[in-house]
């Protein structure tokens, strides 16, 4: 089975916009992110993968709302397309399929 | 409080690069974020972050343009262009008036410029025409005694041979001796003028002067062997060939016979020496001497191909020390170590044969040179002019914007992009230029002979022949299209089509800041030319009204007097019994003009380490009171006193120099007298005062007067009737019956000669001025024209309010007078710096005085007034009526 390859960081900027569901914005994902993952993340990275994935068809997006504190400017909100909802569905197949083949003790126990 | 910006830098890097349908998703999100910083972390850091967060999106998906974002390309297609021409057509049919000035002036400076253009690249052509130019230098002596310092452009008999035996690396060493212009007898018919310099055989191996007839290697190694230029072979001898015909040249009572063995073309116009005949030195007995304290030999050396003609002048101190050294021991009793430490010095520099045009300073030159200098000024003139008038172009186009505003608008509406504009209005200019560039074609050939005339030269337009006029004109235009037409293009293809068709345009006052300063830096080149122009005729008027020490009015020269033989002694006693002549000396020496070879070594006796070079002059008793020179202390010659032929009359620069000052009279001189350092003792009998007999370019120096039989008639005339005077002369001199004609030349006259070249700069340089300022008041006047018309109706309600006509005229001259007086203000310094140079040329020269550049600003104040208020004028006396009923 040949998919559109989906690099990690893209996986997770995929995963937060449908996460976010109707609100899905540069800002807003960036922040979500942040919030995962505890790591900086910045906004050129974001709108970077945004423009990679729209480019592959997983996402699709509509301009938005001007809020104030944007000096007026419009958000682009995306959604997640039918292709980056299957995408990401095998994503979790193959993981999940890898999981359950993991014996219990191929992995050294350690504590968060 | 002030709202909390991100840094203006960034956000305007951020739209510079980011691409312009990203722009606003990228921009919100970085403005949200920084909001929310601010209020978490402070301005600072949010700040901080902002500028690193843009930074982070310079990366391909941001800098990408859509298709549709970028440029269009400019399709250049035929019917896009068709309509293009067209409409400049109209353009310049509609708006007549300013394309006839734009064209006008576009042409004359146009064609000045080729016109420069040609001069420039004659000059620089100067001797290239010979083969072996690269490899040709001209050797000179320089010296240093006693503080006079001495540049000779010729060197001694034997120095060529030595040259040529003493060192390998000269191929080739040939020499000039020039004759002046002797008589030419052939048959019984006689001719002047014609230039003669005897040359060894070789010379046309080293110059490539092509011969018509004849053999150039063989033509002249025989004695009394002539070579003539074809025009003369043609004017001697007719259809005749004129091989192994003999003419005679006569001087004084010399008759020589040369057999002509040759004809050559003529030497080119741009060469250093023009000589019509070319005798063989073997005829010149003194060609062989071997004595190095004799000049008269122009030497010429052909050096190997690539040699650096450095190496050879740094090995001739040695000639110097074994060739002439000895001979200078013999003459003075003094080693030339001795010599030298008295702080004098000699020696010998070679010249490049293309660099002589622009070297020729020294004494005894063949022509007068030229002057690097003067090619610089003339090309930055060029420079300008053409500038000036694409300034023209420039204000003209963008003062009259707003009547294309409209059509920019359309045009841009209908899906013009700006690039496509910009290039309509450059066909525009370039049609422009076009047009004038075929009216320079139709000038040049009628401005070129005017020009030949001011400034001497022979130039020809050459369309065919000259390789670098086609490309010069088409170089000119296109340039000059390019550099008038971009800014108005630009200027006219930015306006905005909403604000444009909307009918707010405001035209009038875009660029005017631009225009302000154009027309203030056309007005600073004008007005440094016109300082330019006043100093140098200035200079020249004092020049020519500069006490010299004797009186130059009425004072007529017969040279060739010596024709008459012992019947010049009785036309003198005629002369001195013509109620109309005031005296009469005897003597060729004349206060002007190139001084013959009449140099002489000389100091004060008993001191030879004095010596010193002097000018010596062979005069009657009744020189000096011809002359009207005066006598600062002691007598003049007597013709009653027999010693007096061991007298001798010194001037004032002499008597200082040998330190004697006032007291000269009684001490002696000793001179010497002849090549062999044959020496005579003199007693100072009289000083007179210093008068110039070089140009002022020169101090007066040491000069010498010996009683001495001569030849030559100098004649002080008083009268009204100078014609009347000159006839009757004529008619005693046909009476004694010789074949020499009548011949006299005025002193005044030769005076003024002495200043040929620089009556040629201020003749050039005012007439530059004048087209200067002419194309800067053709702009001035387009300029003032619009204003005008732009304020047709706020003079009509000034006229119906009351104002007078002299406070409208006043109202519409005041912007333009500013800028000229801006420009007065620029231009005085520059003119100031370029002047005072020009002056270090004269050892006797004028003070650059406040009023000149007082007159020059309010000659160009009053020409801008005069360009100005005609258009003033014109419309503060137009009828308010008509001007306010078109609402």
């Amino acid at each position: 089975m040949r998919r559109t390859y989906l690099g990690e960081f893209e996986e997770l900027v995929l995963l937060t916009v449908a996460v976010l569901h109707e609100s899905a914005y540069g800002v807003a994902i960036a922040d979500g992110l942040e919030q995962q993952t505890a790591r900086s993340v910045s906004l050129s990275a974001v709108h970077a993968a945004l423009h990679r994935l729209q480019e592959k068809g997983m996402l699709s997006s509509r301009l938005g709302e001007a809020t104030a504190e944007r000096g007026g400017r419009r958000k682009r909100l995306f959604t997640v397309t039918a292709l980056g909802s299957r995408t990401l569905h095998e994503v979790r197949q193959v993981r999940e399929q890898l999981w359950a083949s993991v014996s219990p003790q191929a992995l050294p126990t350690f504590s968060v | 409080m002030k709202p909390t910006v991100p840094p203006r830098w960034a956000e305007r890097l951020l739209t510079w690069f980011c691409a312009p349908h990203l722009l606003e998703e990228v921009q919100g999100d970085l403005h949200e974020r920084f909001q929310r910083r601010v209020a978490l972390a402070g301005e600072r850091v949010a700040r901080r972050q902002y500028a690193v967060e843009v930074l982070g999106f310079l990366r391909l998906f941001a800098l990408k343009r859509r298709p549709d974002e970028l440029f269009k390309p400019i399709s250049i297609n035929s019917l896009m262009l068709r309509n293009y021409f067209k409409i400049a057509g109209r353009n310049l049919i509609r708006h007549r008036a300013f394309s006839v000035l734009n064209i006008a002036g576009l042409a004359l400076g146009m064609a000045t410029s080729l016109i420069i253009l040609l001069f420039v690249q004659d000059e620089l052509s100067y001797d290239r025409f010979n083969e072996k130019a690269d490899r040709i230098v001209r050797i000179v002596f320089k010296a240093n005694i006693n503080g006079g310092k001495i540049n000779e452009a010729f060197v001694m008999p034997p120095t060529a041979q030595v040259l040529r035996n003493d060192y390998p690396e000269v191929q080739q060493a040939t020499r000039l001796r020039n004759f002046g212009t002797p008589r030419v007898a052939v048959g019984n018919q006689f001719f002047v003028g014609d230039k003669l310099a005897y040359v060894d055989a070789n010379f046309f191996e080293v110059f490539t002067i092509p011969f018509l007839k004849g053999n150039p290697k063989t033509a002249l190694i025989q004695p009394n062997c002539v070579v003539i230029s074809s025009e003369l072979a043609q004017r001697y001898f007719g259809t005749e060939n004129p091989i192994g015909n003999v003419l005679y040249f006569k001087k004084g009572s010399d008759k020589l016979p040369f057999r002509v063995t040759g004809v050559f073309d003529k030497i080119p116009s741009n060469a250093h020496f023009h000589f019509d005949l070319f005798g063989s030195m073997a005829s010149d007995t003194e060609a062989a001497s071997t004595s190095w304290l004799t000049s008269n030999y122009f030497t010429y050396l052909v050096l190997p191909e690539g040699y650096d003609y450095k190496q050879l002048e740094a090995k001739l101190p040695n000639m110097v020390e074994t060739h002439m050294g000895p001979q200078i021991l013999q003459a003075m009793g003094m080693s030339l170590a001795q010599f030298r430490t008295k702080g004098n010095q000699l020696g010998f520099q070679l010249q490049r044969l293309t660099d002589i045009h622009f070297n020729s300073n020294g004494s005894n030159e063949l022509e007068a040179g030229s002057d690097l200098k003067y090619v610089y000024i003339f090309s930055a003139i060029a420079v300008f002019m053409l500038l000036i008038a694409c300034i023209n172009f420039i204000n003209l186009s963008t003062a009259g914007a707003s009547k294309r505003a409209r059509e920019v608008g359309v045009r841009k509406v209908l899906g013009s992009a700006k690039l496509e504009l910009v290039g309509q209005f450059l066909v525009e200019s370039l049609l422009l230029t076009s047009i004038a560039l075929v009216l320079t074609v139709g000038l040049l050939p009628l401005a070129l002979p005017i020009f030949n005339d001011l400034a001497g030269k022979q130039l020809s337009l050459g369309l065919t022949t000259n390789p670098l006029i086609l490309p010069g004109l088409l170089g000119v235009g296109l340039v000059v299209g390019l550099l008038a037409g971009i800014y108005p293009a630009f200027f006219l293809s930015s306006f905005k089509p909403v604000v444009v068709l909307k009918g707010r345009f405001a035209g009038s006052r875009n660029g005017f800041g631009l225009r302000s300063g154009l027309v203030i830096f056309q007005f600073s080149i004008s007005i440094c030319l016109i300082v330019g122009t006043i100093t140098v005729y200035r200079q020249l008027a004092y020049i020519q009204h500069k006490k010299l020490g004797y009186d130059k009015e009425q004072l007529l020269v017969l040279e060739n007097s010596w024709a008459l033989g012992k019947n010049e002694a009785v036309l003198r006693e005629q002369l001195l019994n013509d109620a109309r002549v005031v005296n009469v000396t005897t003597s060729p020496y004349k206060p002007a003009g190139p001084t013959d070879s009449n140099n002489s070594l000389a100091y004060p006796e008993g001191n030879d380490a004095q010596l010193m070079r002097t000018l010596q002059y062979g005069i009657d008793d009744r020189y000096i009171p011809t002359m009207g020179m005066e006598m600062a202390a002691g007598r003049n010659f007597s013709e009653k006193l027999t010693t007096d032929s061991s007298g001798i009359i010194i001037n004032e620069a002499a008597a200082n120099a040998f330190g004697w000052g006032k007291n000269a009279v009684g001490h002696n001189v000793t001179r010497v007298v002849d090549n062999d350092g044959t020496k005579k003792v003199y007693r100072v009998i009289g000083v007179v005062k210093d008068f110039h007999f070089k140009s002022l370019h020169e101090s007066i120096t040491p000069l010498l007067m010996v009683y001495e039989r001569n030849w030559g008639l100098i004649v002080k005339v008083k009268t009204t009737d100078m014609a009347g005077f000159l006839a009757s002369l004529k008619t005693q001199w046909t009476q004694f019956g010789v074949e020499e004609p009548f011949t006299y030349a005025f002193m005044d006259e030769l005076v003024d000669k002495t200043y040929q070249s620089e009556q040629k700069v201020g003749v050039i340089l005012n007439s530059f001025a004048l087209l200067t300022i002419f194309i800067a008041c053709l702009g001035l006047f387009g300029l003032a024209t619009f204003t005008a018309e732009q304020r047709t109706k706020e003079i009509g309600v000034r006229k119906v309010l009351g104002a007078s006509v002299a406070s409208i005229v006043g109202l519409l001259s005041k912007d333009f007078l500013k800028l000229v007086l801006v420009a007065m203000v620029l231009a005085a310094p520059i003119a100031w710096y370029a002047m005072n140079q020009w002056l270090q040329d004269f050892a006797y020269k004028i003070d650059l005085e406040w009023w000149v550049f007082a007159l020059a600003g309010l000659l160009a104040l009053l020409i801008a007034l005069l360009t100005v208020s005609f258009q003033a004028i014109k419309a503060a006396l137009m009828n308010p009526v008509k001007s306010l009923r078109s609402e």
